[in-house]
């Protein structure tokens, strides 16, 4: 493999002026990768497929589109997350959050219905169906983990009639994500998986990931009034550990590495001639291709999608360089972005050499919010949340929804929920004008057949930090009702967290097009999920009925014994016992008989 | 005289059963690892080892029904992530890259598993969560956890009896469910599980006799649990071996001929009486892999077929197309404002504190109204 880096303006110029003329196709699909601080790259896979219900001969797959169509869904989000997004490290979440959900499996869908129980009954019969295509325990999703958020959410498709349409919500934070999850993904694509960006994803590399997010959203789009598809996104982000993923090439098993091969910090007062080191990080760009952190090469490109295209976009600094593969084309970008087209045969690769000292990377910008939530309280009967709420702007006030979806073993008093901004805003003697929170929405939560619902607008404002805190009580769980590891805990959906009105940058608008219309998620709006939270419950030893079995044996046999002694004994006073004379003669006949020999002695 | 001539009548019904219970024109297989947590990684390596073979030997992923009750692929505690290993060596990971997994996690129980034997399932469960066979099939049901006489722990939580197991595979038969059934089960105490059956057809296995044991093969360092059970690894270690292809003409004689006592190290044991074909003559093909074969019956009923085909056009006319023609004025939701909450949907409550004149004034009336009762009342108690 012969390998150059390509730098031909012209070449360029005339890509740029054919890829803006493209026709109009059906599928889509983009790679987008970008590097993070820390050795970490960002791996963005999109795949857009149009099609509709009814139309076998398109390219949108007919499992999805039948279930769709069974349960009277006109718009769905399905995402399968793992790990956490580190805001902190790496700036806010691509496409404004909005291909992301929580912590396990999210569900939202607008199902069409007359009324509330009919859309209830849909979205079981969506529930179930989805649970058997994706090999995920979404059945779970009844009506105890089902709620209708007001605020958090809106339609991203073009929908006739708004009011006959029923959002719902579950989530579950405890779903693990795994292959089973992935093949079902694959086999929604035309390509499978087998050529074009999608043979890159490998659940050994997917599910090996710092964070990685699988989402399915389908939403009809209208170009024209008559002229409407339904638009399947299906994307893969993942945030890979380059190091790791070098090492794992090396050494299938994590080990630790040996002492010559780490970086001590020579500034640190220990760490020389043998002593524990300390590793300084992210001295150098590592070095890395896409067969080394993917484990294999992209295979030539999915003949269905849109050609000669830029399937493969890199967003690293300008200066680092870049080797690809022969039959390629690198067009750049005026953001700084370097694109790729894909050989039409054959394997593509790009590699970057080690860069040293580190350049600069941009991460993305910085999100709107930083947002973390834990538990408080202690012991086995109350306990509260602490949602810490931060806008970093120095300016800019931030409008936001908090949703909460609680299941209803975890009950809180809607009275203890209350708002701390920090620094205070200036007093302006109006209580009402004073609190963050503009609008709340709640539905309580009704034992083992609802749970709760708390939906909060707040305003935060510029280079301020919210405290929400609520308290709330725990449920004791019948016997049957813990699962098989109740000792674990039980895991508490994300909050969500929407931002409304947020005015998108530029590196959050997606790199292409598809058939014309650009592709919007969200209308501008930012969406934040803390991580899951874990609630310990009274758990009982469930070795108890045993116990209690035992017990309750052993008091019933005792009262049984002596009642049952009592009734059938017969209770006479000591001087109405017949035998008792004779008794006495005896003892009385041994005492004459001892007297007698006294008497005989002394008779002697 | 009586008895004499039933048997008369039953005999020509008797002539046609040989050739029928030769034929199966579909195979199935259900798969079940029953026991959670990490430590019990080796059963769900077992079932996945099984999942291999059977997809190997030619049964397609929805004819496999595999139930695993935990996930140690994607386990934090795995150091190889999405992988799953039944040999120290890691030279094939059973997890792959294509596999459907059809119920999982808490989704194993022992309702669940008699459900699905018995089809007694909710209206909406999809057909990957379905055992849909007829009086033509093959059932291989392979199941592995931990066990005692006449059980089987499901999640180390409940427990799944003989005479359940027993029950639901009568019901089976009395369904039509199925034409031949293989039992296999890697457990402690395994042969109890299958003394209580009393259907016909079922040939039974397992790996170990009342009061014993069934052992762990060998362990892996770097996963740091046992791996594989012995008796599920000399059963794959016969079918890697012997049976590579569809076409392998070996028979469940010879599988069960290979166990050996020394290296499975407890007592394998073989139920034979509700069979009713000789094992030499039965392929292990007819259980481990898949035919697709057609039955045709009722030969030129030309009118029936019209009568079927009038229906359907009926049904297909009454078809609706929803969704067909989406937004026409394509009116743009994304206002941040929330709709109005409409009267027919269930939506959360608003809560506001309304301060409005007139509410004072109900609350000042009440208040009113109280104290002037309590006045009348003490009044009248002095009178």
């Amino acid at each position: 493999m012969r390998l150059r880096p390509w730098l031909n303006s012209l070449l360029l110029l005339f890509l740029t002026t054919t890829v803006c003329a493209y026709v109009y196709k059906d599928y889509d699909e983009n790679l987008l990768l970008k590097t993070l601080p820390n050795n970490a790259v960002l791996a963005s896979f999109r795949f857009v497929t149009n099609g509709t219900y009814t139309n076998h001969h398109s390219l949108f797959p007919r499992s999805l589109a039948q279930i769709l169509s069974h349960s009277n869904t006109r718009e769905l989000h399905l995402k399968f997350t793992m790990g956490r997004w580190d805001a902190e490290s790496w700036g806010a979440q691509p496409f404004n959050g909005q291909t992301a959900g929580g912590t396990g499996v999210e569900l939202w869908a607008w199902v069409e219905a007359v009324d509330g129980p009919t859309a209830d009954k849909r979205w079981t019969t969506l529930t179930n169906a989805l649970s058997g295509l994706f090999c995920a325990s979404l059945n779970f999703i009844d009506g105890t983990r089902t709620i209708r958020p007001v605020m958090s959410f809106t339609p991203d498709g073009d929908h006739e009639d708004m009011d006959r349409l029923h959002l719902l919500h579950g989530s579950l934070p405890r779903e693990p994500v795994c292959t089973e999850n992935l093949t079902p993904f694959l086999k929604l694509l035309p390509c499978k998986g087998k050529v074009g960006i999608s043979s890159l994803l490998d659940g050994h590399k997917l599910f090996d990931a710092q964070w990685q997010s699988m989402s399915i959203d389908v939403r009809p789009v209208c170009t024209a009034p008559d002229s409407c598809v339904l638009q399947l996104t299906q994307t893969v982000d993942m945030v890979l550990d380059v190091e790791r993923s070098l090492q794992r090439r090396d050494y299938p098993v994590p080990r630790p590495r040996p002492r010559e091969e780490l970086n001590c910090d020579p500034n640190k007062p220990y760490g020389a001639d043998g002593s524990p080191c300390f590793p300084r990080s992210n001295i150098a760009d590592l070095p890395w291709s896409i067969s080394e952190v993917f484990g294999r090469p992209l295979h030539s490109y999915c003949p269905l999608a849109s050609e000669p295209a830029e399937h493969v976009c890199l967003d690293v600094p300008q200066e680092r360089p870049i080797y690809i593969t022969r039959d390629s084309i690198e067009v750049r970008h005026p953001d700084g972005r370097r694109c790729y087209t894909l050989p039409p045969a054959g394997d593509f690769d790009i590699i970057l050499p080690q860069q040293s000292p580190a350049l600069p990377i941009t991460p993305f910008p910085e999100p709107p919010l930083y947002a973390s939530r834990s538990f408080t309280g202690h012991g086995q009967e109350h306990g509260g949340v602490k949602a810490v709420i931060k806008n970093p702007h120095p300016t800019r006030p931030v409008e936001f929804v908090y949703l909460e979806s609680l299941p209803w073993f975890m009950k809180p008093y809607l009275h203890t929920l209350k708002t701390t901004i920090y620094p205070a805003p200036p007093a302006t003697g109006d209580a009402d004008l004073e609190s963050p929170v503009t609008a709340l929405y709640y539905r309580p939560a009704i034992d083992r057949s609802r749970g709760t619902h708390l939906e909060a607008s707040l305003l935060l404002p510029a280079n301020s930090t919210l405290i929400l805190t609520y308290d709330f009580e725990k449920a004791i769980l019948r016997y049957t009702e813990y699962p098989p590891d109740a000792n674990r805990g039980f895991d508490i959906a994300p909050a969500v967290i929407t931002v409304l009105k947020h005015s998108p940058s530029p590196q959050h608008t997606l790199p292409y097009t598809i058939s014309g219309a650009p592709i919007q998620q969200g209308h501008g709006r930012v969406a934040i999920r803390t991580t899951s939270l874990l609630l310990s419950l009274p758990t009982p030893d469930f070795s108890m009925p045993y116990n209690v079995i035992i017990l309750t044996s052993t008091v019933m046999a005792l009262a049984f014994g002596s009642v049952f002694n009592l009734l059938v004994r017969r209770f006479v006073g000591a001087d109405e016992v017949a035998g008792k004379k004779k008794f006495g003669t005896v003892v009385e006949k041994i005492r004459e008989k001892v007297r007698r020999l006294k008497g005989k002695r002394k008779t002697e | 005289m009586k008895f004499g001539a039933q048997i008369a009548l039953l005999l020509p019904l008797l002539a046609t059963l040989p050739f029928v219970s030769a034929q199966h024109t579909s195979n199935w297989a259900v798969l079940v690892s029953t026991s959670r947590f990490w430590f019990n990684y080796r059963h769900l390596a077992n079932v996945l080892s099984m999942y291999r073979t059977v997809k190997r030997l030619g049964i397609p992923d929805s004819q496999i029904i595999l139930m695993l009750a935990d996930d140690v692929a994607c386990n934090p505690r795995n150091v190889f992530p999405a992988s799953v290993f039944n040999n120290a060596d890691r030279g094939l990971d059973l997890y792959g890259n294509n596999i459907e997994v059809d119920y999982r996690g808490y989704e194993v129980t022992v309702e669940n598993f008699i459900r699905l034997l018995t089809d007694r399932v909710e209206p909406d469960t999809p057909r990957s969560k379905r055992l849909l066979t007829d009086d033509r099939s093959n059932v291989f049901v392979y199941m592995t956890g931990h066990g005692g006489n006449e059980f089987l722990k499901f999640q180390d939580a409940e427990e799944i009896s003989a005479f359940d197991i027993a029950d639901a595979f009568e019901q089976m038969w009395e369904k039509k469910r199925y034409h031949q059934m293989l039992f296999m089960i890697d457990t402690c105490q395994a042969n109890t599980m299958y003394s209580k059956f009393y259907s016909p057809n079922i040939l039974a296995t397992g790996s170990s006799k009342l009061d014993e044991s069934s052992l762990s093969h060998h362990g892996d360092n770097d996963v740091g649990v046992a791996v594989i059970d012995r008796y599920t690894y000399y059963n794959l270690e016969f079918l890697e071996n012997n049976v590579k292809n569809a076409s392998s003409k070996h028979t469940m004689k010879d599988l069960f001929d290979s166990y050996d006592i020394g290296k499975i190290h407890s007592t394998p044991g073989v139920r034979t009486d509700l069979f009713n074909r000789k094992l030499d003559e039965v392929l292990i093909m007819d259980f481990f892999g898949n035919v697709q074969n057609v039955e045709v019956d009722a030969e030129g009923d030309v009118e029936k077929w019209k009568v079927d085909a009038e229906e359907l056009s009926r049904l297909a006319a009454k078809i609706t197309m929803p969704g067909a023609g989406c937004a026409k004025n394509a009116t743009k939701s994304g206002a941040t404002v929330p709709s109005p909450p409409d009267a027919q949907k269930i939506l959360a409550m608003k809560v506001e504190e309304k301060t409005s004149p007139i509410r004072n004034a109900i609350g000042v009336c009440a208040l009113g109204a109280c104290a002037a009762a309590w006045f009348a009342a003490t009044l009248l108690g002095k009178s």
